[in-house]
């Protein structure tokens, strides 16, 4: 036994002084009170026949001032906290991390999933607790941002808002000092932990046929042509029968059969010609399988229309080139004399030109107009920068998505104000590429002819960028399962089906949670973004692969109280004190 | 004194007036003093006949019997005398107990009896004891003398632990003549009533016993830890009373008087038992109907 509240030696003197105060007070109280009666015959008749056949009568006063020196030992060392490791258990701190990585998901052979088995070691864990021991629950995702608590049935609560989720997991951090750390998991994300954390592993065997890729992307060599790249794993130990098929919200539908051995991965890809656009749902069945999260995946099929593009210049052959080839573009061409506004034109390009007044569609601007050139919708150029330095430039825009700028070299640019302006690309003396959200333009500071930019391999993808953002519909981004980024600001999300979905800005970007697979959009004016939430990760489908060591001999039994020794010192007397009353009362005790 | 002195006020002469008519309609047709006793003297009412033996009075001899018989007989005659009657009263500290006191109540039944016993012209003697005689009053003979027993019994003074064998011993031995003895006590003697009572039934006295209890004695009003002193000897015990040992002790109690009144019974002694505040002219007429004490 120690003492929470002072040392032994300190418990033990006031103990013992309570023990003497009682007593002393005891055989105070003992003093009897002076009565003359007539005569003692028949008293003492009386008082020796009970005495003599009486233990209790013999045992009385031993055992009331022992019911006193009790109560008032209980009372005085519930004063010092006093703690039984056996009883309560001991009062460090313990960490219980758990695994909330996909895989803990898989369903086991008694129908549970690892995560509910892990679940209870965690509230077993709780239990076997001290009376004073601090709780802190932590998981691998890094959400669990509980404070540390001696509660059980608040970290139980706490363990009950964790949930498995696709994501990058990872060992947290643990700063208490002096706890012990349990880690719960199945030891397929995380097979590393530090050396004394003790893991309790609720790992078994399962059997897993999984998406591991699915991508919708066009076909090169086939006009508004696409196909879907889809990769199927087998994970369980024995051969499975998969069933295969691909989904579009229109109702056609694509299916296919598969046989795969255990460890075997099917590659295969499908020609969506015949799809129309939107939705694409793969999906795969098997007749054993234990996690479902990555049967499921989800693409975007652009609708197939050509964007209507108006090339004003006066000759650039790199881009009519370009535009010429690109089989999602119909192009028209003008020269800056012939130029005017036509309603039927989806996207303009302006090289080295730009009208005075703000074309009705959104255009890409090639080259910063010197001067006053009366394009007021524009940014004045107030110089010219010789051999401008890519210094900063912004991967996550989607006119930036596959583009490197890192080697560009350019000759010249002009100087301009990018004041309430997005700058996608700059150099430390001015912007070179601008983006305006409305009216949506894109303007280079330079232009073609003083650049290398038309000979770099990201020159198509970020014209294809540019008129994909200017307002065409685009492929999907892929995220994965877990928080979702969008880059965009106070973007709306909506699942496939229409349903809002909570999101929050941070940062310039929309964050919104996708617990499971599906197609999102996310929508910000008049640009609309698809997002592809898929499992599609290895790591989380292969739910066998763990090499965890089990330590669950570690975890000790359950304690027998719940709470710290002096609560039921304090009951106890007050129990005893109850009794004593009601004896001493009925003259049962003294 | 004042407080024993009211206890003979007015009142309680009036009280005694009356019960001396109760006692007179009681026993109607006997006369005073006229008390046949076995002893054969020289009476007037012929009791039985006797062989001769030498050294009896010839003027008892009945001649006509010889003449017939020619056996000497002689005529043997109930003597008649006046009945000793006599009063023991409980002066020990236990009488003391009670309110009222059992003494006080004591010597208001003993005035009323020596009363009555002083108007039947019986020869009254009231014995005071506790170890042992404290004090008697010299036989009484007539109602005037009734104050001397009022005096007696005011100056009666309760001490000492109670011993009636040695007090009733002591008394009797004396050469007292058979009579009447009333006892009035609580009989709360360490030695036993018993062996005090078989004293007076040795000396072949009637005996009449009058028990005073008190409530405060038959059902004690006490709680918690006690010290109980005797009143007697003073022998202190610490006793934590309970309501058990209440229930007990009052068990107790009811075995002693019972026990009290069995021995009487077995020997055919009077016994009265009352309690303090019961009216002691009650008490009397009570005595009256067990038809002992005036005959």
């Amino acid at each position: 036994m120690n003492f929470l509240a002072m040392t032994p030696l300190q418990a033990a003197l006031l103990g013992a002084v309570t023990a003497m105060a009682v007593i002393a007070m005891y055989l105070l109280k003992l003093r009897h009170r002076r009565v003359v009666v007539s005569s003692s015959i028949l008293w003492t008749r009386v008082l020796d026949e009970r005495h003599a056949h009486s233990l209790w009568e013999r045992l009385r006063k031993f055992i009331s001032i022992l019911i006193a020196v009790t109560i008032a030992l209980l009372l005085a060392l519930a004063l010092a906290r006093p703690q039984i490791t056996w009883l309560t258990g001991s009062d460090e701190g313990v960490v219980i991390v758990l695994d909330t990585s996909a895989t803990m998901a898989t369903r086991m052979s008694d129908g549970r999933t690892r995560w509910q088995h892990a679940v209870d070691e965690a509230r077993a864990l709780l239990n076997s607790g001290g009376a004073t021991t601090e709780f802190r629950v932590l998981d691998t995702a890094g959400r669990a941002a509980f404070s540390p608590t001696t509660n059980r049935n608040e970290a139980s609560d706490m363990i009950g808002q964790l949930r498995p989720q696709a994501g990058a997991a990872r060992f947290p951090e643990v700063t208490e000092q002096g706890s012990t750390v349990y880690f719960i998991s199945d030891g397929v994300s995380i097979s590393e932990a530090p050396a004394a954390v003790k893991r309790i592993s609720v790992f078994e065997e399962a059997n897993n046929v999984g998406i591991t890729a699915f991508d919708i992307r066009s076909i090169p060599s086939t006009p508004l042509g696409y196909e879907a790249y889809l990769e199927v794993q087998n994970f369980g130990p024995r051969s499975e029968a998969v069933g295969i098929t691909l989904t579009a919200g229109t109702g056609q539908t694509i299916a296919k059969s598969v046989s795969l051995a255990s460890g075997e991965t099917l590659q295969d890809v499908f020609d969506l010609s015949r799809f129309e656009g939107g939705a694409i749902r793969a999906s795969i069945v098997s007749d054993d399988d234990d996690m479902a999260a990555d049967d499921l995946a989800f693409g975007y099929l652009p609708v197939k229309r050509r964007t209507r593009t108006l090339l004003v210049t006066r000759g650039n052959n790199y881009l009519e080139s370009l535009l010429k080839l690109d089989s999602h573009v119909e192009l028209l061409k003008t020269d800056p004399a012939g130029y005017g506004e036509n309603p039927d034109i989806d996207v303009y390009i302006f090289d080295r030109f730009a009208p005075a007044k703000a074309p009705a569609r959104p255009a890409l601007v090639i080259g910063a107009p010197a001067g006053a050139t009366g394009a007021a919708w524009l940014r004045e150029a107030r110089g010219v920068v010789q051999k401008p330095e890519i210094t900063t430039w912004a991967e996550d825009h989607p006119i930036m998505q596959y583009v490197s700028v890192h080697d560009l070299s350019i000759e010249r640019a002009a100087r301009i104000d990018a004041s309430n302006l997005t700058v996608i690309a700059a150099s430390n003396q001015t912007p070179l590429i601008v983006a305006s959200e409305n009216p949506k333009w894109v303007m280079l500071t330079f232009d073609l002819q003083s650049s290398d930019f038309p000979l770099q391999l990201g020159f198509p993808v970020f014209v294809e960028n540019v008129l994909s953002w200017f307002g065409r519909e685009q492929l999907a981004v892929h995220q994965a399962i877990g928080t979702v980024e969008v880059p965009m600001k106070d973007a709306q999300i909506q699942t496939a089906e229409g349903t809002a979905v909570d999101s929050q800005t941070v940062a310039g970007r929309t964050i919104f949670e996708a617990p499971e697979p599906g197609l999102y959009s996310a929508t910000s004016g008049d640009t609309r973004i698809q997002i592809a939430v898929n499992l599609g990760n290895k790591a989380f489908s292969n739910v066998n692969s763990s090499v965890f060591t089990d330590e669950r001999a570690a975890v000790s039994a359950p304690n027998w109280l719940r709470r710290e020794l002096w609560f039921y010192m304090l009951f106890a007397a007050i129990l005893l004190i109850s009794v004593e009353w009601f004896t001493y009362h009925r003259r049962v005790t003294l | 004194m004042s407080t024993n002195a009211a206890l003979f006020d007015d009142e309680f002469l009036k009280k005694l007036d009356y019960l001396n008519i109760i006692s007179k309609r009681l026993f109607a047709g006997q006369l005073r003093a006229e008390r046949r006793t076995r002893k054969r003297g020289a009476g007037m009412e012929f009791a039985d006949y006797r062989s001769y033996v030498a050294g009896d009075d010839f003027r008892y001899l009945d001649w006509k019997a010889y003449l017939r018989l020619n056996k000497l007989i002689m005529r043997l005659f109930e003597e008649e005398e006046d009945l000793p009657i006599y009063f023991f009263v409980d002066s020990s500290e236990s009488m003391e107990y009670g309110n009222p006191s059992k003494l006080d109540y004591a010597r208001r039944v003993a005035a009323a009896l020596c009363y009555i016993g002083l108007a039947n012209l019986d020869r009254v003697n009231v014995i005071s004891f506790a170890d042992n005689v404290k004090s008697e009053l010299p036989p009484l003979r007539g109602k005037g003398r009734i104050f001397r027993v009022f005096r007696f019994l005011t100056d009666i003074v309760p001490g000492g632990a109670t011993n009636a064998r040695d007090s009733f011993k002591t008394y009797c031995t004396e050469g007292r003549r058979r009579g009447l003895a009333v006892v009035v006590s609580d009989f709360l003697d360490p030695a036993g009533f018993e062996k005090a009572m078989d004293v007076l039934r040795h000396f072949r006295h009637d005996i009449f016993v009058i028990h005073i209890a008190s409530h405060e004695e038959m059902n004690p009003v006490l709680k918690g830890e006690l010290l109980l002193v005797d009143a007697e000897n003073r022998a202190a015990r610490e006793v934590t009373v309970t309501p058990g040992l209440l229930t007990a002790y009052r068990a107790e109690y009811t075995r002693f008087c019972e026990q009290l009144e069995q021995y009487c019974s077995r020997y055919q002694l009077g016994y009265v038992r009352t309690v303090t505040d019961y009216p002691f002219e009650e008490l009397i007429l009570k005595v009256f109907r067990q038809g002992r004490f005036i005959k």
